[in-house]
């Protein structure tokens, strides 16, 4: 009998054992090379967002932070990955986002490699489509979420208004937790308790295996971008010039919107709106980016950048102004967001900001109904370059003041008149 | 609370080999330790129906008390009578919950019936299956412990396999011999390793990372093209994978806790027609059909003399085996399709099979014509998958 259950259950034994060893203890094994790094910050995947092996090695190296949504993967060839490539820039854009994130998705990206992020310069791209009335939604933050986010937030998570809001949100937005140990901490979290040593020792051991998952198994099956920006830059003239970008910029954008009034690629055109544009005439006329939660998460990043000692370029992008007029979408809502979240940033000392908000009607500004393009990316280049090329990477002294007041009910929901009580 | 359904997660498989070590001492030893299996039922069902869940877990009670109150009623009355008509009376009551939870989302605009549980139908295929049997009178004996254990018999619960009352009551009484147990527990964490590989690497291989972007190209594309043609093979893998790695879990589990639960799935791609597939898919399934309304069927029109032929006795038999089995699926209209589908292509197959019989000189058969067969028979099953699959449904009626 002892031999055949140890036939039967020796090997399952083993593997168990092997298993733990390997997940649980602290040692490193795999680092990302160079190549895998590369490929990884131009993925835009969700596994690289998730995990932080990769993120970690390359904040190490010449890697920036950009961060934003969907903007990011229009890469053209002004995308700020191929004026990097192109011009032999001394730092390489690190993409963080696409579709779907938005302020908590990035902020919940943050948390496993703050350490990596104290003190540097970050790139950080608003889009006003993301202060809607719901906020973000839950299946699409769901996508950029993981337990190795909260868990290694939870470690270091204190009773602060930033961690509390945080884990209050998390609660809110992701309902089912894989692992209700960790929902219990965050719970704790939210409530502004302490954890307890057994919590700690948990969150200790589960930091190591999923950590280890996380070296393991997030560079496999990446997309593959490198090609596409490689080919895309080799479009830029080989000596950086403004004049001769400016109208390569102009020639480009009009090659490629040809078949629709409204300045919109192709390409875009045929997949999205050409069947359907007839029905879309007005049809965003009470859109409304001015009241929303996005404004309290929006905060949860400003105040993990103020703790991180973060120098940020924050860039607010416009709208097609073309499409906007045609579906109705309204210019004094618009001003009215971008005044409420300028307030927002400047209040607090963040004052690096990229307005574009006005351009939105420039020719070959926009890629298509929201994205920048082109002239867009030309013109993020201009104060994106002067910020990072050849300049010193690490922030020296920035004066945030953090106002929790923007954490509140009150401040998210603002607008009209109260809004401008506020502001002035 | 913790909730956890079956065989989702590490958590649960780790819960389970520890509830199932003393099962498994025990059997080693020669001892049955009944009323520690009656807790790890309990505990497990708990994990299962409660926590967010604890609704489906009070209708999963009224279902049994109903059920039993049925049953034992039902069996009580037979032993003094045996009236046709309070026996089709009992069927017709113990599969009306199913029945109600059934049509409710397509009368209800899409909306779950509130008498709903995981695992309902599964435990109607019992009951029916019991109430029939004590019909034959095969089943003479009526316990109230082993009716509860096989309802809820927990490996099993959620889908299956269906086990036979008087099959799993053998078990029940027994203890397997220690070599006999061996080979048992061999074959069961061979089964739930299997399952493992199934589940969570090939199922999660082509449902969770193929079927999405083959969808999304295919409603990209609208209507007819190469993209659903994938989609109908990608779905296909991913069903079979998913399903026959739930039920090797189901069935490893059982053999630890010393149950033999038949099996549910016989390398059915390897089928050579259509009959030789359902021998082979969703076994137990396909048998309780086969034994509970086909032969029945098929014996009370041949006793009553409705249909003279025999092939239309058969042909009669399989439609309302097959219409019944897309009912139960689901009211919609592509489980429906595709019970006729199956119909149509089982009696096909009959009348092919008797047309070779007659003619055998003029049809050559060879290693050529069996691969052929397997081939036209796996992609006659794969797009009935497709039909199966509703995908058909987003793409033509709800896309755009």
């Amino acid at each position: 009998m002892k031999k055949k259950l140890f036939l039967i259950f020796g090997p399952l034994v083993l593997a168990a054992v092997l298993l733990a060893v390997v997940l649980v203890t602290p040692f490193n094994f795999t680092k990302p090379d160079s190549e895998e790094i590369h490929e990884a910050s131009l993925s835009q995947s969700n596994n690289i967002f998730k995990g932080t092996a990769v993120k970690k090695a390359a904040f190490e190296q010449n890697y920036v932070p950009f961060m934003g949504s969907s903007e990011l993967s229009r890469m053209d060839a002004f995308h700020p990955a191929s004026m990097a490539l192109r011009y032999h820039r001394d730092y390489q854009p690190f993409l963080l986002g696409a579709a779907g994130s938005q302020s908590l998705t990035q902020f919940w990206g943050m948390q496993g490699v703050n350490n990596e992020l104290k003190n540097k310069k970050v790139v950080f791209i608003i889009s006003p489509q993301w202060f809607v009335k719901q906020g973000i939604n839950p299946a699409a933050f769901s996508m950029y979420y993981s337990n190795l986010e909260a868990v290694t937030w939870l470690r270091q998570a204190n009773n602060s208004k930033m961690d509390r809001y945080a884990a209050q949100r998390l609660l809110k937005i992701q309902k089912n937790h894989s692992d209700s140990f960790l929902k219990d901490c965050i719970e704790q979290i939210a409530n502004g308790k302490k954890l307890s040593a057994t919590q700690k020792t948990y969150l200790d051991l589960k930091y190591n295996q999923l950590t280890h998952e996380d070296q393991f198994f997030s560079t496999l099956s990446l997309k593959n971008r490198v090609k596409k920006i490689k080919k895309a830059s080799k479009k830029l003239p080989a000596k950086e010039d403004n004049a001769e970008l400016e109208s390569l910029a102009t020639k480009l954008g009009e090659k490629a919107t040809t078949n629709n009034d409204f300045g919109i690629s192709n390409k875009f055109w045929n997949r999205e709106l050409k069947d359907k544009y007839k029905r879309l005439k007005g049809e965003q006329s009470n859109f409304d980016y001015v009241s929303s939660p996005e404004f309290g998460d929006f905060q949860l990043v400003l105040n993990q950048f103020a703790e991180n000692n973060n120098d940020v370029l924050f860039i607010i992008p416009p709208v097609n102004e073309k499409w906007s007029n045609y579906t109705g979408l309204s210019k004094s809502m618009l001003r009215q967001f971008d005044k409420k979240v300028t307030y927002q940033l400047r209040e607090q000392g963040f004052n690096n900001i990229l307005d574009l908000s006005n351009d939105g009607g420039k020719p070959y500004f926009m890629q298509d109904t929201i994205h920048l393009g082109w002239h867009g990316w030309l013109t993020v280049d201009k104060s994106v370059k002067p910020f990072l090329d050849g300049k010193d990477k690490v922030n020296k002294n920035n004066n945030y003041k953090i106002n929790n007041y923007f954490y509140s009910d009150q401040w998210q929901k603002a607008e009209g008149q109260e809004l401008n009580n506020i502001i002035k | 609370m913790l909730n956890l359904q079956p065989y989702q997660n590490p958590t649960y498989f780790g819960y389970l080999a520890v509830a199932l070590l003393p099962i498994m001492i025990g059997i080693l030893y020669g001892r049955r330790f009944r009323w520690y299996e009656t807790l790890v039922t309990l505990a497990f069902l708990v994990l299962t129906f409660g926590g967010d869940k604890w609704w489906q877990g009070l209708m999963l009670i009224c279902y049994i008390i109903y059920e039993m109150i049925l049953t034992f009623g039902y069996f009580n009355y037979r032993k003094k009578k045996n009236s046709g008509v309070i026996f089709v009376l009992a069927v017709i009551l113990s599969i009306l919950p199913l029945v109600i939870v059934k049509i409710t989302p397509a009368i209800d605009a899409g909306k779950e019936s509130i008498i709903g549980f995981l695992g309902i139908s599964y435990l109607t295929f019992k009951t029916v299956g019991m109430i029939m049997e004590i019909r034959d009178g095969i089943i003479k004996e009526l316990g109230l412990w082993e009716t509860l254990h096989f309802l809820l018999f927990f490996p099993t619960i959620s889908s299956g396999p269906i086990d036979r009352f008087r099959r799993f009551k053998k078990d029940y009484d027994a203890v397997p011999e220690r070599d006999k147990y061996l080979s048992l527990l061999e074959k069961g964490v061979h089964y739930i390793f299997l399952g493992f590989l199934y589940k969570f690497l090939l199922a999660y291989f082509w449902g969770s990372y193929l079927l999405p972007i083959v969808r999304i190209h295919a409603l990209g594309h609208g209507g007819i093209s190469w993209w659903l043609v994938a989609y109908t093979y990608v779905y296909s893998m991913d069903l079979f994978f998913d399903f026959a790695g739930y039920s090797l879990f189901a069935v490893g589990t059982s053999y630890i806790m010393g149950y033999e639960t038949p099996m549910n799935f016989n390398q059915p791609f390897k089928s050579k027609n259509i009959k030789d597939f359902w021998n082979r898919w969703h076994m137990t399934l396909s048998f309780w059909f086969r034994d509970y309304i086909y032969m029945r069927l098929v014996f009370f029109m041949m006793k009553n003399k409705l249909v003279k032929s025999r092939i239309a006795m058969a042909n009669i038999g399989y439609l309302t085996l097959f219409l019944i089995m897309g009912f139960w699926h689901g009211v919609t209209w592509y489980y429906i399709v595709y019970g006729i589908f199956h119909a149509c292509a089982i009696i096909i197959n009959d009348a092919w099979l008797r047309f070779k019989k007659k003619h055998r000189k003029l049809i050559p058969s060879n290693k050529f014509t069996e691969y052929f067969a397997t081939f036209l028979t796996f992609n006659v099953v794969c797009f009935s998958f497709l039909i199966f699959s509703g995908f058909l449904n987003e793409l033509f009626f709800m896309n755009k």
